[in-house]
């Protein structure tokens, strides 16, 4: 019986179906974590009107209903198993093939490596540090100007110095250019390798092209605003050049380790590139409810 | 408990019963994250809130039914308007239709739960703790009045006073923060809202065999996301103004006052219409079932809603008139407010020609609907004259404004959801409301709405300024207030039926069976109260009506549509 039978059979009692089948349904189990992070971020907040440690007493309860929510999803969504009455050509076909809800966790593939992400920061970080270089010894015929430039983020007063004292060593700016550098690079080859597993198709495109464009007329925008004096010292072709170096560099790395362009790689859901643990074969229609 | 709904061996759609510890009823009830019970939370929450609210405007009723009354004092008398004010919008008009969306749209779309069931505990818990915290400045606080902080500044807190210079201690805090944390569970359950409805219907479901009022909603929760900002922005900056010294409303240092109204009524009027708007989604509903007819112009029906949801956002300042815009700040806000009636317009037509040669049953969910037609079609009158500017300048700020918007907040919106808990009440208890009660209910009510509020217009007409404390006799004003609140007796004495026929229904009523008014959507295809997994095999729909095609094979809509 489908499900118009089924519904003939509550609409018109005494002419449902007396022989059943039964298969099983899993649904979100109840949890109490939604119910603590709301009493705990309004606690936070009475805390204003009342007294710190109410504030406190909230941000202690909103942490771990934090906690508590994230591990009642990951690494497997909590669910209660319901029984339900099905068809005879659904309970057939369970029996062929065990349910599955969209949400069982069948097949367990990481995607994504922290350490491939890293690798990616860095080769990509070396790739840009030539190109700035080149541009310093092209333009100021020193191999310190990009560099000095960079250590000026840390060093307010190199902000305005002239060509000729950013075009000279200094230790400490080739120290904090290098702490700045490494971190920026790593943080970034960390967002490239959980980025381009999800979104696999022209990847090298994504991460060449696009990524690095997207993220120069940021940083325009945004040093003009931060440190116009800084932003007039920018050559931003030269920024814009080293960006896509890294990128290449890093989403060529990234595809090495994790082989985003392949056709089997692709071929996954969304969900098992993201990270998430999920059904690989999951269907069209199951992947919509 | 859910009983089994048909005879024989069909009890497929309801779980077994097991008599439960009061313990495990409470702690299922605090950790759900299935659609209903959230919807029924909701709507529980709300009911307390209307009755707290419902007795706040008795209070405020009774100080201004004769003249120079001194029943309250005046501090108490603004902290019930605030209070009032506030509860209705934000944790009446919000939460119950939320609750209504939340239990009715996964039926609807035949989904079985929302999109993301933990968000959407978290939202309802978030936006309920938010009231409580609001209401707790009646006991907390610093004691400002010597009885409690509760806020006294209107429900739109105009700026300079709510500044911490003419509002000392904490009651405009409470405002702020009560208010910005129901802001946040709203905003959430609209990206539920619309996740579930963008992605979970059923086969066969195209967003063109949707019904209506998952539509609907669906436009309130755009809605939501556009109009929640603002007021969550304005609030944070209120809030940096009180508590950390900035100016953003402080007019003695540079700030803006009308800063504060504009950020307050670009969330103000879509919240009208974010209210309204589910009401009409009841009414697509409650109207066709009860005129044995389907929905007179769907497509219209979901372009008006979509027009009238693009069309608010852009009338807020039709509230300022009185600030002095200029011409053209006039003008447009003017012809904005003017051309939203058209969608509303084409509305209210399809429901009449709904209605037109139906065979029309007078049960009470449908009486509460056609009364809603009557008293919208007036409210929206009173909008029209209002949203002149030169008409505005002579009555903004009267009574004549408060009887305007009771109109539409009362009697369209409260109406509606009177009706559509008339009508989903079986559904969700399994049991029917008495409509012996049911017509107490409305004819009191009605009787009550229209002394209240219809008399209410002529001392505004007359020039009694809203949230007045009192008044000398020798305005002229005595005998219309005095009208007002003997409505509001009435009102009261049909709210009280309302309840006792909860209860009483809801522990002896009858029995409602999976379709008590031979409707058409999918939620009548399950049992009542429907299982927690609401449907045992994913429906599969053919048309806009698939009730309607099952129980009628020789005629289906699908052959029309």
């Amino acid at each position: 019986m489908d499900w118009e039978g089924k519904v003939n059979a509550v609409q018109e009692p005494g002419k449902g179906m007396h022989a059943e089948h039964t298969a099983s349904l899993h649904l979100p189990a109840p949890t109490v974590w939604p119910m603590v992070l709301g009493l705990g971020i309004t606690l936070i907040a009475a805390g204003l009107v009342t007294n710190e440690t109410i504030s406190v007493l909230g941000l202690v309860l909103s942490s771990m209903a934090a906690v508590g929510w994230f591990r009642n999803v990951l690494p497997r969504e909590k669910q209660e198993q319901i029984t339900v009455p099905v068809s005879a050509e659904a309970a057939a076909q369970a029996s062929a093939q065990p349910f599955r809800s969209p949400h069982t966790p069948v097949l367990v593939r990481p995607a994504y490596s922290f350490v491939s992400g890293i690798e990616a920061g860095l080769a990509g970080g070396a790739a840009m540090a030539i190109i700035a270089i080149v541009f310093s010894w092209i333009k100021f015929h020193s191999l310190w100007y990009g560099i000095n430039l960079l250590a000026a983020g840390s060093f307010i007063g190199w902000t305005d110095a002239p060509d000729s004292f950013l075009s000279q060593f200094h230790p400490q700016g080739l120290l904090a250019a290098l702490a700045i550098h490494a971190l920026v690079s790593v943080l970034v080859g960390l967002l490239y390798g959980a980025m381009l597993p999800i979104f696999p198709r022209k990847s090298l495109l994504t991460a060449g092209l696009i990524a690095p464009l997207l993220w120069s007329a940021l940083a325009c925008s945004m040093m003009k605003v931060v440190s116009p004096i800084l932003s007039e010292r920018m050559n931003w072709w030269w920024f814009v050049l080293s960006q896509v170096a890294y990128g290449l560099v890093a989403g060529a790395v990234i595809n090495l380790r994790v082989k985003v362009r392949s056709a089997e790689f692709q071929a996954l859901p969304f969900a098992t590139r993201a990270g998430l643990h999920t059904d690989a074969k999951i269907g069209k229609d199951e992947g919509r409810r | 408990m859910m009983p089994p709904q048909t005879a024989g061996a069909m009890t497929f759609d309801s779980p077994p019963s097991h008599p439960k510890l009061w313990l495990d009823a409470v702690n299922e009830w605090f950790t759900t994250v299935d659609h209903k019970r959230i919807g029924m939370l909701y709507i529980g929450y709300a009911l307390v809130f209307l009755l707290i609210a419902g007795l706040e405007a008795a209070v405020m009723r009774i100080q201004l039914a004769v003249p120079n009354n001194h029943f309250v004092s005046p501090q108490v008398f603004n902290r019930m308007f605030t209070m009032h004010g506030t509860t209705m919008v934000f944790f009446v008009g919000m939460p119950i239709l939320f609750g209504f969306g939340n239990y009715l749209i996964p039926l609807m779309i035949g989904a079985r739960d929302m999109a993301f069931p933990r968000l959407n505990a978290f939202s309802f818990w978030i936006s309920a703790f938010g009231g409580l915290l609001l209401y707790f400045s009646f006991i907390g606080g610093d004691g400002l009045y010597g009885a409690g902080t509760a806020p006294d500044v209107g429900w739109f807190a105009y700026a300079p006073l709510t500044a911490k210079l003419f509002s000392p201690g904490h009651s405009t805090d409470y405002w702020i923060l009560g208010v910005f944390l129901s802001g946040i569970g709203s905003v959430g359950t609209a990206l539920n809202i619309v996740t579930t409805i963008v992605c979970m219907r059923c086969k066969g479901m195209t967003m063109a065999r949707m019904p209506l009022l998952p539509w609907l909603y669906l436009v309130t929760s755009a809605m939501v996301f556009i109009a929640i900002g603002p007021l969550t922005a304005a609030q944070m900056m209120l809030g940096f103004d009180r508590f950390l010294g900035a100016h953003f409303f402080d007019v003695q240092a540079g700030g803006s006052a009308v800063l504060w109204m504009h950020f307050f009524w670009i969330f103000g009027h879509p919240e009208v219409y974010i209210l309204v708007l589910p009401a009409f989604a009841f009414a697509n509903e409650i109207i066709p079932v009860f005129s044995r007819k389907p929905i007179f112009g769907y497509s219209a029906m979901v372009g008006a809603t979509v027009l009238i949801g693009f069309i608010s956002l852009g009338v807020w300042a039709h509230h300022m008139f009185t600030v002095g815009l200029g011409p053209a700040g006039n003008t447009f806000f003017t012809l904005a407010t003017m051309i939203i009636s058209v969608p509303t317009g084409i509305k209210i037509f399809n429901w009449l020609a709904t209605l037109w040669g139906g065979k029309i049953r007078f049960a009470t969910p449908m009486i509460f609907s056609i009364a809603f037609l009557f008293q919208f079609l007036i409210a929206g009158l009173t909008g029209i004259m209002l949203s002149a500017a030169p008409f505005d300048w002579q009555l903004g700020n009267s009574y004549f404004v408060v009887a305007h918007f009771h109109f539409v907040l009362v009697g369209a919106i409260l109406y509606m959801i009177f009706a559509a808990f008339y009508y989903w009440f079986p559904k969700m208890s399994g049991k029917m409301l008495s409509e012996t009660l049911g017509k107490w209910h409305f004819w009191l009510f009605t009787i009550g709405f229209h002394l209240t509020f219809d008399f209410m217009h002529i001392p505004g007409l007359m020039g009694m300024p809203r949230r007045i404390y009192t008044y000398e006799a020798d305005r002229g004003w005595a005998v219309w207030n005095m009208i007002e609140s003997i409505g509001m007796i009435f009102q009261a004495a049909a709210i009280l039926i309302f309840v006792w026929n909860v209860v009483r229904s809801y522990r002896h009523g009858e029995e409602a069976g999976p379709d008590p008014w031979d409707a058409w959507t999918l939620e009548w295809s399950t049992a009542s109260p429907p299982p927690h997994y609401n449907f045992a095999e994913e429906p599969v729909v053919h048309s806009r009506r698939p009730l309607w095609d099952l129980k009628h094979p020789q005629a289906p809509d699908s052959d029309y549509e």
